[in-house]
C-alpha cells in the first residue's frame, strides 16, 4: 500500500528526509513518519519496512540519537532527535543536494541550440 | 565521533543482544499500535486495522535482524547462527564427530608433547641474560703433551684429533689475568657428588665447583642471600659458603627463609649456605638440569682433596673448564687467535714439553648451551617429531574424509540454500565454521592431552633413581602451536570440501538420482584421501616395527656376562676420611661384611659398573714392545670375585683370588680381545705390561676370560684387562666404587639389611643409586626404548585411523551406487560379483597406498639407519609383517560395506532416489 506513486525517492535520500524531520523536533518512529507525510503535503509516503533500519543506520552514525519518553497517549516510545554531529550532516548533505538538483537542473534545461 | 558512535552502537548490540532485541521489538510494537489506532480513526474495525499495520511493516523478526545490522551486528549473528547451526550438525552425528576429534587431539596432543621435549632438549639454553654471548673454550689433545691425570669429557673428531674441554687450573689462572679477548674467563667444574649433612643426616648431593667471578660473568642474582664472589674464591679455605638451587631449597629445606646463614657439613667441612639460585637456573655446563650446591674452587682441597698435592696447583691435572662471555667489537677468531698465544705460554711454562712438539691448539665455542652432551638425543628427537606430523597428517586426512562425506551427503541442502538466494561466500562460511568447531575442539582435547601427558616423556627419559631432568612446562609458545596447527587444520581440509559441495548445479542437485549414474568422477577426492591415509599407516607400521625389533634385537644381544640377579650400588667415601690405603681397606672390610647378610649369595665391586656409558682407558705396552707407537686398552679395576660373580668365563688360566694382595706381585686378567690383538702369536699367560698410568710396575698377566660388552650394549668389544683394587696405589685415597651384590631377593627386601651392614662398617656411607643391573643396562638403552615405544603407538593408532578412512569412504561409495547395484542385481548380477567387485575397488586403493607408502618407508629407512641395530633399514620381514597387516585390517574394514552392497534388495535400491 505504498502510494509514493508521484515521487520515486533516490536511493540515500530517505537519510536525508529523516534527518530534517527529526531536525524540527524529537520523534518517535511514528512520528517520523507522519512528518515526512506532512511536510511533504501528502504527496510522499515512506516504505513502512525501511524506515526503522535507516533509523538505527542514522542512529549508528551518531547523527541522531534515541531516548525513552512518553508520547501523547502516555505510553512509551523511543524518542529521536538530531546530534550536533547530525546538525552537520543535515546542512552538508543538504548543500549537496542543491548542487546537485542545480547541475542536473541545469543539464536538463540545455536546448539542442545551445551545444 | 562517528568512530566511537560506531563502535558504542556495535558493542551495544554484540553484548547485550537480548536488551537490543526487547528494545526493538517494543518499538516496532508500539509503531504497530500508533499506525492501527490511526487506522481505526479512519474508520476500519480493529481487528482490520491491526493486520494491515503488522502487514505493512513486514515480519517482525526481519525489521529486527535489518536494525542489528544496522548497527553492525551482521557478522556477529551470521557467525553466531552458523556456530549453533554446526553443533547441532555435529550433536547429529555424535559417532563420526567423536572420532575425527580424538584423532585431532591424539595427533595435536602427540605433537605438542613432542614439540615440548625437542624445544627443552634442542632450543633450551642456559636461563643466563643473552646466553648468546657465552663461549666455551675446548683445546685438541696433543700426543706430544702427555697430560698425566685427566678427568672430564672429550670427543672425537673425524679424522682428527680428540678435542676436550678440560684444562688445569693453573692454566686456568694464567689465561684469565692474560685475557683482553673475552669480557671475562670463568671456570666451572661439575663435580661429582658430596656427603651432605644436613641436621644430622647424610644424603648425596650433586654439586658444581665455580670461580668467584661465575655469578658476575653470568649476570645470575640468587633470588635469596647473596651470591659466591672474589672474596669466597682466594686462598684455599677462605670461601667456606655454598649456594643451593632453587630445587634443592623446596625438596630438602621447605623453602625455609631461615635457610640462609644455616650450616651443614659437605663431605665433613662445615660450610654456610648463603644463597639460593633462581628456578630455572641450571649451572653453567647443563641446560637441563641443576647440581645441588654450588661451591667455590677455593674449597676444593678442603672439602674435596684428591691426593695429596691441590688441585689447584698440579700443573698435571686438566679437569676445570672454562667459559667466558663475548665482548663486544672483539670477533671470535680474533679472541681466538689471541687466547690460543696466551694458552700457548701458559702449556709451556707448566708442563714439561719438547720445543719442536705439537702443542694442543685453544678453541672458542658456542656456550649458550653449557657443554651440550645431549647430541645422541637429539636425532631421535627429529625422527619423532617427523613421526608424529605424520600420525597428525593422517588425523587431518580423517577429518578431511569426513568432511568430504558430510558435504556430499548435505548436496541437497546446499542446492536448496543456494536456489533460496543463499550466497555461494556465505554458505562456504557457514561450511568453514563447521570444519573449524571440529579442529578447534580437536585442538583443545589435544591440549588437555598435552598437559596430562606432559611428563610422559621426560619420565621415560629418565633413570628410575634419578630426577625429572626437566619438567615439561607447557609455555604459551606450545600452547600457539598447538592452536595454529588446529586452524590451519580445519580451514585447509575444510575448504576443499566446502569449495566442492558449493560447486554443484541447483537443478542436478535437487535431482539426487542426476549423480549416481555418473559416478566414476565421484568421490576422488575421498579416494584420494584413503591411498594417502595407507601410505602413511603404512609408513607408520613399518616405522614402528623397525625401532621395536632393534628394541627386542639390543635386549637379546650377547653381553657376554649374566646379568640377572645383580644389584648394584656405589658407595662414593670422602677422601678426607678415607685417604689411601684406608680406602682399600674400607672396601674389603664392606665386601667381607656384605657378604655375610643373609641372602646374599656372592659380592663384588668394580670401578666402572658394566653398561653404564663409562670406561677407564690406558696405554697397554706389552714387556718388550717400547719400540712401536704405543696402543690403547680399556680396563676395569674390580674386586676379587668379579669374573665369576658376573658371569664372565674363564678361557685360560686363573682368575684373582686371596692371594693377590696389596704387597704380592701385580697381576691382571686379560680378555679374548686382547689376546688376540697383543699377543697373536705367543700366549699371553705369564707375560708382562706396562701402563701410562701412575704407577709403572709391571703387570703379569694371569689369565684370559672370555669377551663382554664394558660401556654400552651397542659397542663393539675391545681389547679389555682386568686389575684387582687392592693392588692399586692411587695416593688420592676416596676410592669409588659400584658393588654388584649377587643374591635372588628383590631389592627392596634385601637393602636394609645391606644397608646396616655398611653403616657397620661406617655409619657416614650413604648407599648411592641401588638398581639392578638390568635397570642399568635398560638406562642406556633409553633412547631406543622412547623411540619404540612411541613409535609403536604411533603404528597403532595409524592402523584404526586408516581402517576408519577405509570404512567411511566405501560405505559412503557404495551408498552412492546404491541404484547402479540395484540395476546390476536386477540384470541378474549374484550377491558374490557384487561383494567382489566392492572389494575389489578396495583392494585396489589399499594396494597403491601400500606401494606409496612402502617407498617412503625405504627413504625413511635410509635417513635412520643409524639408529637400528640387528636389522637393516629395508628389512623385509619388517615391511612383509606391516604389509599383511595393513592389508587385513583395511580389507577387514572394507568387509562390511561390501557386505551390505550385497545384501541390497533390487526393487529397493531401483527407487531410491
Amino acid at each position: 500500500m505504498t502510494r509514493n506513486n508521484d515521487v520515486d525517492l533516490l536511493q540515500g535520500t530517505l537519510d536525508l528526509l529523516v534527518l530534517k524531520a527529526v531536525s524540527l523536533g524529537p520523534l518517535h518512529g511514528y512520528g517520523v513518519l507522519l512528518r515526512i507525510q506532512q511536510i511533504s503535503g501528502e504527496r510522499l509516503e515512506i516504505r513502512q519496512a525501511s524506515l526503522y533500519p535507516a533509523l538505527y543506520r542514522l542512529e549508528h552514525e551518531g547523527w541522531i540519537a534515541g531516548e525513552w519518553g512518553e508520547s501523547e497517549n502516555k505510553r512509551r516510545a523511543r524518542f529521536y532527535k538530531l546530534t550536533a554531529a547530525g546538525r552537520r550532516r543535515l546542512d552538508s548533505e543538504e548543500k549537496k543536494w542543491n548542487e546537485f538538483v542545480d547541475l542536473v537542473g541545469s543539464i536538463l534545461k540545455v536546448r539542442r541550440e545551445e551545444i | 565521533m562517528r568512530l566511537r558512535s560506531r563502535i558504542s552502537t556495535w558493542w551495544r548490540a554484540v553484548s547485550r543482544a537480548g536488551e537490543l532485541n526487547r528494545q526493538i521489538s517494543e518499538e516496532l510494537e508500539f509503531h504497530i499500535e500508533s499506525y492501527a489506532e490511526d487506522l481505526v480513526r479512519g474508520g476500519l474495525p480493529r481487528d482490520e486495522a491491526m493486520r494491515q499495520a503488522r502487514a505493512e511493516l513486514g515480519s517482525v523478526a526481519a525489521r529486527k535482524e535489518d536494525c542489528r545490522s544496522a548497527w553492525g551486528a551482521g557478522f556477529f549473528d551470521e557467525l553466531r547462527g552458523d556456530l549453533r547451526f554446526a553443533i547441532r550438525m555435529l550433536a547429529k552425528s555424535p559417532g563420526l564427530a567423536a572420532i575425527a576429534i580424538s584423532s585431532l587431539a591424539l595427533g595435536i596432543g602427540a605433537n605438542t608433547v613432542i614439540f615440548t621435549v625437542a624445544k627443552h632438549m634442542l632450543l633450551d639454553r642456559l636461563s643466563v641474560p643473552h646466553p648468546e654471548q657465552l663461549r666455551m673454550l675446548w683445546c685438541t689433545e696433543s700426543d706430544d703433551v702427555a697430560v698425566k691425570g685427566f678427568w672430564g669429557y672429550f670427543e672425537s673428531t673425524p679424522g682428527g684429533p680428540d678435542v676436550t674441554t678440560s684444562f688445569s687450573y693453573p692454566i686456568y689462572r694464567q689465561l684469565r689475568k692474560q685475557n683482553h679477548s673475552l669480557s671475562d674467563i670463568f671456570a666451572v667444574k661439575p663435580f661429582g657428588r658430596m656427603t651432605a649433612t644436613i641436621d644430622g643426616r647424610a644424603e648425596a648431593v650433586s654439586t658444581e665447583m665455580i670461580s668467584g667471578n661465575y655469578y658476575a660473568a653470568l649476570g645470575v642474582r640468587p633470588t635469596l642471600g647473596r651470591a659466591i664472589g672474589e672474596a669466597d674464591d682466594g686462598e684455599p679455605g677462605s670461601g667456606p659458603v655454598i649456594v643451593i638451587s632453587d630445587r634443592c631449597w623446596t625438596n630438602r629445606f621447605a623453602r625455609s627463609p631461615a635457610v640462609i646463614g644455616k650450616v651443614v657439613s659437605i663431605n665433613l667441612t662445615p660450610m654456610t649456605i648463603v644463597g639460593v639460585n633462581p628456578p630455572g637456573f641450571t649451572g653453567a655446563y647443563d641446560a637441563m638440569m641443576s647440581p645441588d650446591i654450588f661451591l667455590p674452587f677455593s674449597m676444593q682441597p678442603i672439602a674435596a682433596p684428591n691426593g695429596p698435592q691441590s688441585l689447584l696447583t698440579n700443573p698435571d691435572e686438566w679437569w676445570v673448564m672454562m667459559m667466558g662471555r663475548t665482548r663486544p667489537g672483539v670477533s671470535d677468531p680474533a679472541a681466538e687467535a689471541a687466547l690460543n698465544v696466551a694458552f700457548d705460554a701458559a702449556v709451556r711454562a707448566t708442563v714439561n714439553v719438547k720445543k719442536d712438539a705439537k702443542m694442543p691448539r685453544l678453541m672458542v665455542r658456542d656456550g649458550r648451551r653449557g657443554q651440550n652432551q645431549e647430541a645422541e638425543m637429539s636425532k631421535p628427537v627429529y625422527v619423532l617429531q617427523g613421526l608424529a606430523a605424520f600420525v597428525l597428517l593422517l588425523a587431518c586426512a580423517n577429518l578431511a574424509n569426513l568432511l568430504l562425506a558430510r558435504a556430499s551427503a548435505r548436496q541437497r541442502e546446499m542446492s536448496v540454500r543456494l536456489a533460496l538466494g543463499a550466497r555461494r561466500g556465505r554458505i562456504l562460511r557457514q561450511m568453514l565454521t563447521e570444519s573449524l568447531l571440529l579442529s578447534l575442539l580437536g585442538g583443545a582435547a589435544g591440549l588437555v592431552l598435552a598437559y596430562v601427558g606432559r611428563n610422559a616423556i621426560p619420565r621415560m627419559m629418565t633413570d628410575p633413581w634419578g630426577q625429572l631432568p626437566f619438567d615439561g612446562r607447557i609455555d604459551w609458545g606450545i600452547f600457539a602451536f598447538a592452536v595454529a596447527i588446529s586452524v590451519a587444520t580445519g580451514l585447509l581440509f575444510g575448504l576443499a570440501p566446502a569449495w566442492q559441495a558449493t560447486r554443484v548445479h541447483i537443478s542436478s542437485g535437487l535431482k539426487d538420482s542426476a549423480q549416481t549414474v555418473t559416478h566414476r568422477r565421484r568421490g576422488i577426492g575421498g579416494k584420494t584421501m584413503v591411498v594417502v591415509q595407507v601410505s602413511l599407516a603404512m609408513l607408520l607400521l613399518v616405522g614402528a616395527g623397525l625401532f621395536v625389533r632393534t628394541l627386542l634385537n639390543l635386549g637379546y644381544a650377547h653381553l657376554g656376562f649374566n646379568p640377572d640377579h645383580l644389584l648394584l650400588f656405589d658407595i662414593e667415601p670422602p677422601a678426607t676420611r678415607f685417604p689411601a690405603p684406608k680406602d682399600v681397606a674400607l672396601h674389603r672390610d664392606l665386601e667381607q661384611r656384605l657378604a655375610a647378610v643373609p641372602g646374599v649369595d656372592a659380592v663384588t665391586l668394580s670401578r666402572e659398573p658394566l653398561i653404564a656409558g663409562n670406561i677407564s682407558q690406558s696405554q697397554f705396552i706389552p714387556a718388550g714392545d717400547a719400540k712401536s707407537k704405543p696402543r690403547e686398552a680399556e680396563f676395569n679395576v674390580v674386586g676379587e670375585r668379579f669374573l665369576s660373580t658376573m658371569g664372565i668365563p674363564m678361557v685360560e688360566g686363573r682368575s684373582f683370588n686371596a692371594g693377590d694382595t696389596e704387597t704380592s706381585r701385580k697381576v691382571a686378567v686379560v680378555n679374548r680381545k686382547l689376546a688376540e690383538e697383543f699377543y697373536p702369536n705367543a700366549d699371553p699367560v705369564g707375560q708382562t705390561f706396562t701402563t701410562d698410568l701412575k704407577d709403572t710396575t709391571p703387570i703379569t698377566i694371569v689369565g684370559v676370560c672370555g669377551d663382554a660388552r664394558y660401556d654400552r650394549v651397542k659397542s663393539d668389544i675391545r681389547p679389555t684387562y682386568y686389575m684387582p683394587y687392592r693392588q692399586q696405589d692411587d695416593p688420592n685415597g676416596g676410592m669409588q666404587m659400584t658393588y654388584e651384590i649377587s643374591t635372588r631377593m628383590s631389592a627392596a627386601a634385601i637393602v636394609p639389611s645391606l644397608r646396616t651392614a655398611v653403616a657397620s662398617v661406617d655409619a657416614g656411607l650413604p648407599l648411592l643409586d641401588i638398581r639392578t643391573q638390568q635397570q642399568q643396562i635398560d638406562s642406556t638403552m633409553r633412547p631406543e626404548r622412547i623411540i619404540a615405544n612411541l613409535t609403536a603407538g604411533f603404528g597403532v593408532l595409524a592402523l584404526v585411523l586408516a581402517s576408519i578412512g577405509m570404512y567411511g569412504i566405501m560405505a559412503y561409495t557404495v551408498s552412492r551406487r546404491t541404484n547402479e547395484i540395484g540395476i546390476r542385481m536386477a540384470l541378474g548380477a549374484r550377491p558374490r560379483v557384487v561383494l567382489g567387485m566392492v572389494l575389489l575397488e578396495a583392494s585396489k586403493l589399499v594396494a597403491i597406498g601400500i606401494v606409496a607408502g612402502t617407498c617412503a618407508a625405504l627413504g625413511m629407512g635410509r635417513l635412520i639407519a643409524s639408529m637400528l641395530y640387528g636389522l637393516k633399514s629395508w628389512d623385509p620381514a619388517t615391511l612383509a609383517l606391516s604389509g599383511t597387516l595393513l592389508i587385513g585390517v583395511a580389507m577387514a574394514a572394507s568387509w562390511i560395506p561390501a557386505r551390505r552392497a550385497a545384501g541390497v534388495d533390487p526393487m529397493r535400491a531401483l527407487r531410491h532416489e
